[in-house]
């Protein structure tokens, strides 16, 4: 069984940082974890590159051949990923073996998930090959100043994670950026019926009926909760990284490994 | 506060500090011009995903309104465009150069688009006035927006442009759909839910342009827009994806649906053109009732949240005085005492050692604001 991350959001939400900090995390906890970069635009990393679709396709390349903008290279590059999945992306995932951990630090284009259906059949494919994996959504925390802007942020999340069919872990990222705290811990434990009652105080009367299905939709789906990620703080990542772990059920077969090893010590103590 | 402690945080959030203060400007502005509240021009800032057709849309826009002798001014937010197939009136691309800023700041392309737009919105008050001046002689503002549609609606720089406009004119979001490419009941409701989000994140009225009805016929989604059970018969017979999660949000999304307006339209023959813009001057007309009284509201609560601010710096910094000092200190919140002002920033300077000691990575534990983050973290 291996373990993969997919990390999305929206550009400028901290992926990349988000990455390199997580690799950093595991390095000092003697855990080994690879990153792969999706993001054929990408230019600069912080962390080591285990895996890069750049060597697949890049949207320079695709820029030039095709004598296109960025958006829709890039949109072309994930189209040649999804060709790619039999051939290139089957040869790289050799290199990893049972239990590892991978990565995917994703491109921040809305687009790659309503327009086309590439990262659903990327993730298909994962799945095939024995992946477990899980989505880690991460969304600025500056943005999320009032209840509105809340739902704003789960209603983004939602339209990616509905292509994706994935478990998922909701981040709030750049914590440490935040002056105010105070507000945001009535978004990190929704209290449905003060988030309704802000929600219709600030959003214009004929929205009371959609107010109320969204909220319901918060109560019903815990999906939507987010927690918070500081990464000045090691606990934060601590923190974040064991929701994500719970997610994708890692750690359940290394416990089962443990048990035969008693078992074997056992069998030679007799 | 502790001046050595602004500068210290400045340094590292510089832009975003300055992004806030726009901000600021801009809603004291507003208190202001919102007495002198304009009922034209109604201003249409144009999103959609990249590819979406904005551009085209927003140049069949400008065309209809010469035909029809609508009164239009165009704005182009878009700082990477190479060349629009229209006249813009006022052009970011005139006060900022995007492959420069991406060289001057050592940015990605996307870094380089937002990095303009920031730029150009810490201007956006001279924009506002200059459309102001000339607001009785105009009916239209037509805005387009940059090719990656987060640049706009999830960045501090769309969010101060944006209030900048909503403070003071009528403005209605119009969302361009690829109507070709939502066939898909899955993409389409991802795009519903991603229109869901702009509404709430702007609280404006949202306009949806089915474009390039050309190529595919929006028929589909006006009726999976009326009747649930239809496009939920879809989500089932796509794929085998069953999901009660994906039964609740088409529930959800209806009613959605019942609160925005949605036009089938093609930038390329110009269908649709009149139905849109009565869909506009209808959104206007709601704006008018419930956003402007709104508006009102946003900005006592805001001269509130000023207030409580203030006192809470006050309290701080009289803690803070009495405790390195030990004496009793008299407050002036105003200059008018100079001898006492000058006796605070003395004071002040004296608390530096203390207080950079509080700021420092360690103590970050026993920071108060962080106990309630506390349950977050192992």
């Amino acid at each position: 069984m291996r373990y993969a991350q997919l990390v999305i959001g929206p550009a400028g939400s901290g992926k990349s940082t988000y990455c390199s900090s997580l690799h950093q995390h595991c390095e000092t906890m003697r855990r080994t974890m690879h990153i792969v970069n999706l993001d054929p635009a990408a230019e600069v990393f912080n962390y080591p590159v285990a895996m890069d679709i750049r060597e697949l396709v890049s949207v320079d390349v695709i820029m030039e051949e095709l004598k296109c903008g960025p958006n829709a290279a890039l949109i072309r590059c994930m189209e040649h990923l999804e060709d790619s999945l039999y051939n290139w992306l089957d040869e790289e995932l050799e290199n990893f073996t049972d239990d590892d951990y991978l990565v995917f630090d994703c491109p921040g284009q809305i687009e790659i998930f309503t327009h086309v259906p590439v990262l659903k059949n990327f993730v298909e494919h994962l799945k095939k090959n024995s992946f477990n994996v899980c989505a880690v959504y991460l969304l600025d925390s500056q943005f999320v100043t009032d209840v509105t802007k809340f739902i704003s942020g789960c209603m983004v999340s939602l339209s990616a994670m509905i292509q994706l069919e994935l478990p998922h872990v909701n981040i709030l990222s750049k914590m440490d950026l935040l002056q105010d705290k105070s507000n945001i811990d009535e978004f990190l434990d929704p209290e449905p019926r003060t988030m309704l009652a802000g929600l219709n105080q600030r959003m214009a009367p004929q929205y009371a009926k959609l107010n109320k299905a969204l909220i319901e939709l918060v109560e019903q789906y815990s999906m939507v909760r987010f927690t918070p990620l500081d990464l000045r703080k090691e606990r934060s990542i601590k923190y974040v990284l064991s929701e994500i772990d719970k997610c994708i059920q890692f750690g359940e077969d290394a416990e089962v490994k443990i048990k035969e090893l008693d078992e074997d010590m056992g069998q030679l103590e007799l | 506060m502790d001046p050595m402690e602004s500068s210290g945080e400045e340094n590292i959030v510089e832009e975003s500090h300055k992004l806030v203060d726009s901000l600021d400007k801009l809603r004291v502005s507003a208190g202001s011009s919102s007495s002198n509240f304009k009922k034209k021009p109604v201003i249409i800032i144009v999103v959609g995903m990249a590819g979406s057709g904005k551009t085209s849309f927003l140049h069949r826009l400008v065309c209809h309104t010469f035909d029809a002798n609508k009164r239009g001014y165009v704005l182009n937010l878009d700082p990477a465009v190479m060349s629009l197939p229209f006249g813009a009136n006022i052009d970011i691309r005139d006060t900022v150069k995007y492959k420069e800023v991406m060289k001057q700041y050592n940015l990605g392309p996307n870094g380089g688009i937002m990095t303009s737009l920031n730029l150009f919105a810490t201007k956006f008050d001279e924009v506002v006035s200059v459309i102001e001046k000339r607001a009785d002689q105009l009916d239209y503002v037509l805005v387009d927006t940059p090719g990656q549609i987060e640049i706009f609606t999830w960045s501090a720089s769309g969010a101060i442009i944006t209030e900048a406009f909503a403070s003071t004119f009528p403005t209605v979001v119009t969302y361009v759909v690829d109507t070709p490419r939502s066939t898909s009941p899955i993409t389409f409701m991802s795009n519903m839910l991603y229109a869901c989000s702009i509404l709430y994140k702007t609280r404006l009225p949202l306009v949806l342009a089915f474009n390039k009805t050309d190529v595919a016929d929006h028929k589909f989604a006006l009726e999976w827009m009326e009747d649930f059970e239809v496009f939920q018969a879809a989500i089932q017979s796509d794929n085998s994806y069953t999901s009660t999660l994906a039964n609740s949000l088409s529930l959800s999304l209806y009613e959605f649906y019942r609160n925005i307006r949605s036009i089938g339209v093609s930038a390329i023959t110009g269908a649709g053109m009149d139905d849109f813009f009565k869909a506009i001057e209808a959104s206007a007309d709601e704006y008018m009732q419930t956003y402007k009284a709104d508006l009102d509201k946003r900005k006592a609560e805001k001269e509130q949240l000023e207030e409580e601010r203030r006192e809470k710096e006050m309290e701080k910094l009289r803690k803070d005085m009495e405790s390195s000092q030990g004496g009793t200190v008299v407050l002036n919140t105003g200059l008018k005492d100079r001898d006492a002002a000058e006796k605070m920033m003395v004071e002040e300077e004296d608390d530096d050692d203390f207080k950079i000691e509080e700021d420092s990575d360690d103590a970050i534990d026993e920071d108060e604001e962080d106990e309630e983050m506390n349950r977050f973290y192992v």
